[in-house]
């Protein structure tokens, strides 16, 4: 239903726009001869985590692994204005990091040593992480809270902890894009928040690995921009909706004078729990039996219509909004 | 206080390679000096002919076969367990071992007798063997784009077990064409796996080729660790995983073969020094590489020590490799978990 897919055309969520990373159009994708991913188009732009939305087995997994490019699909994808099917494997890797939703780690080895994988794609064959690389891999436990578990057997972890590490191994990675499988499937309440919230900062561009890296003077001016529009209370917005343009600080607020900035990234985060989804998410895409029925803009699209879109995808549902703080928070309900 | 205790552990294991490297020149003393006609340090030392004669020609190729055909099988074991992500796909579990040995006996039978024809006959037979189990087990959803998770990595086992009694069918039907006379009774022996038959002029080609092999697989360590992650989790890291893989396969067969092909069948060391390497270190870096190795070359060593000495004829190594390593194997299934190397 062409009609549907931009039925808020309208938004205007973002006060500087941010550039686009991923444009996805007619997307078609399958295995073999059945066809899953039908006709799909949106865009993925930096600066903001883009949730996939829809009921199991409507083809969010099988999207994912269609710009991975593990499944011949039809259509377009452009990855910062580059089609994905021109990239070499090793271009591809660099640009784009991938999050399972377990990570298929089957050996046990010390959690330093998986956040370094992260550097796998600028290393030469037989090159082995440098002093200067894993100095940084520290810094991006430091950052998701893991240090002192660095020499720790991976296996020993908890799956909390497993998806902390994993997202350390993201930020050395330093991809432009990053896609998220169902990340929050198996863990608990707390795990969920803070995995979202690291994400949130590090796609905000937040260089969560280390205070003194050199970054070009044009990402501290957008640094400095974006932390500036937000530093009062750095605290104020825990879990709460992150869409817009505010960059949250919640992590290292203390640092935040300190603070260098890589270039923006952008997120495609599958997601299993649309309230989740509503918290995080600056925008969202609902797929249903292949077929993208509608994209939100949770910060400012309207109650009912954000209802409707639900509705059709996960059958009928309420959604309510309270104020905090001067933004929006949405819950979702079932229809009783 | 946990990760104190994991920590003091860890520095208990720090010297593990270093001891076993003692450990494993031990075990050479010995080898040298022990056999059907006992050497001394004091009549070498005096130039006696005879014993200088003994240690040249006998003692000292043996001796190193042992080191370094053990030291190939940990390492390859290591290897290959790591690559397929399974604790039990040793070399002579998965078939590359009974695959690269009929290679090697249809090249005694037929081809013209040389070192290089044996070897590379032992090479084509270990990879037609790891081929042929890659494409059963990917058959039944356990490997290649359509993973299927809950096949899981055990169906290459099955697969090796499958191509295991193939290569052992291939192996009788050459035995039945050998000729009883001469053939038939070296290849039995062969078979089971000596380290008797060594000369020094048979050294430097084996040797040679198994270095090379464990040369590639130290310096491609790192990437041999990245293919035990999922496929598609390891092809986002930048790993081009169908080239790696066949590359690592390639290098590892190639070191198992060599050996095969000098000292027949030698069970269980590919099993049991990678997982008692990891037990000792816990993670999977290079050391553990290095310590499967090492312990692989004690395990061969001491065996060939025993095969020789134990009883008044010389008895195949295998049968203690084999008492070493069939109850290892039992203890392996019974803690379901092979040494901690699985998660699940």
């Amino acid at each position: 239903m062409p009609n549907n897919l931009h039925r808020n055309s309208g938004y205007n969520d973002l006060t500087s726009e941010p550039s686009i990373c991923l444009q996805v159009s007619s997307l078609s994708a399958g295995y073999g001869r059945s066809q899953i991913l039908k006709d799909v188009s949106f865009c993925a732009k930096q600066g903001g985590i883009t949730g996939l939305l829809g009921p199991n087995g409507c083809g969010k997994t099988t999207l994912l692994r269609a710009l991975c490019r593990q499944l011949p699909f039809t259509g377009s994808c452009l990855l910062n204005g580059r089609p994905l099917e021109q990239m070499t494997s090793r271009q591809l890797a660099r640009q784009i990091s991938y999050i399972p939703q377990r990570s298929g780690i089957a050996i046990s080895m010390p959690v330093i040593d998986v956040v370094l994988m992260g550097f796998n794609p600028v290393l030469c064959l037989l090159e082995q992480p440098s002093r200067a690389q894993k100095e940084k891999a520290r810094g991006a436990l430091r950052a998701v809270g893991m240090e002192a578990s660095a020499e720790q057997d991976y296996q020993t972890l908890s799956e909390g902890q497993k998806q902390l590490c994993i997202l350390a191994r993201t930020i050395v990675e330093d991809a432009s894009l990053l896609l998220l499988d169902e990340p929050e499937s198996s863990l608990d309440f707390p795990h969920r928040h803070r995995i979202m919230e690291l994400l949130t900062e590090i796609i905000r561009g937040q260089d969560l690995s280390c205070a003194n890296c050199d970054v070009s003077s044009t990402a501290i001016n957008e640094a400095t921009h974006n932390v500036s529009a937000n530093t009062s209370n750095p605290n104020a917005h825990r879990f709460s909706n992150t869409s817009g343009d505010t960059a949250r600080n919640t992590l290292s607020g203390s640092s935040s004078d300190q603070q260098t900035l890589f270039p923006r990234k952008a997120a495609l985060v599958t997601l299993h729990d649309p309230q989740l989804a509503l918290e995080y998410c600056s925008r969202l895409v609902l797929l249903k039996d292949g077929v993208c029925t509608a994209i939100l803009h949770p910060a400012t699209d309207s109650l009912p219509d954000m209802e409707a879109a639900l509705s059709e995808v996960y059958g009928p549902i309420r959604l309510r909004a309270f104020e905090e703080n001067g933004r929006r928070s949405l819950i979702l309900l079932p229809r009783g | 206080m946990r990760t104190e205790q994991k920590q003091n552990a860890k520095q208990n294991t720090r010297p593990a390679p270093y001891l076993s490297a003692l450990l494993l020149l031990a075990a050479c003393a010995v080898s040298l000096l022990a056999g059907k006609y006992p050497l001394s340090l004091e009549k070498i030392l005096a130039g006696d002919a005879m014993q200088l004669q003994v240690l040249l020609t006998l003692r000292i190729p043996r001796t190193l076969m042992a080191v370094l055909g053990g030291f190939a099988l940990g390492a390859a074991g290591f290897v290959f367990q790591t690559v397929f992500r399974n604790p039990l796909a040793a070399p002579d579990m998965i078939g590359v071992s009974s695959g690269a040995s009929a290679g090697a006996a249809f090249a005694i039978l037929f081809l013209p007798a040389s070192a290089a024809a044996v070897t590379l006959s032992a090479f084509a037979g270990g990879l037609l063997a790891v081929g042929i189990a890659l494409g059963l087990a990917s058959a039944a959803g356990g490997y290649g784009a359509r993973r299927n998770p809950a096949a899981g990595s055990g169906s290459i086992v099955l697969a090796g077990i499958a191509v295991h009694s193939l290569a052992q069918t291939f192996l009788m039907v050459l035995k039945l064409t050998a000729d009883p006379e001469r053939q038939l009774a070296s290849i039995e022996y062969w078979i089971m796996g000596s380290l008797n038959a060594i000369t020094l002029g048979r050294i430097p080609f084996y040797c040679a080729v198994c270095v090379i092999g464990l040369t590639g697989l130290f310096l491609l360590h790192r990437q041999i660790i990245l293919l035990s992650v999922d496929e598609a989790e390891a092809r986002m890291l930048g790993v081009p995983v169908g080239r790696m893989r066949l590359l690592i396969l390639l290098l590892a067969t190639l070191v198992v073969a060599s050996v095969i092909s000098v000292t027949g069948v030698i069970s269980f060391i590919g099993l049991l020094a990678p997982h008692i390497a990891r037990l000792l270190t816990r993670d999977n870096r290079l050391r553990t590489l290095l310590l499967s190795g090492l312990l692989g070359g004690i395990l061969l060593t001491a065996a060939d020590i025993l095969a020789r000495t134990a009883a008044a004829s010389e008895l195949p190594v295998s049968i203690f490799t084999s008492l070493l390593g069939a109850p290892f194997l039992l203890y392996l299934i019974m803690n379901g978990n092979g040494g901690g190397r699985h998660a699940e």
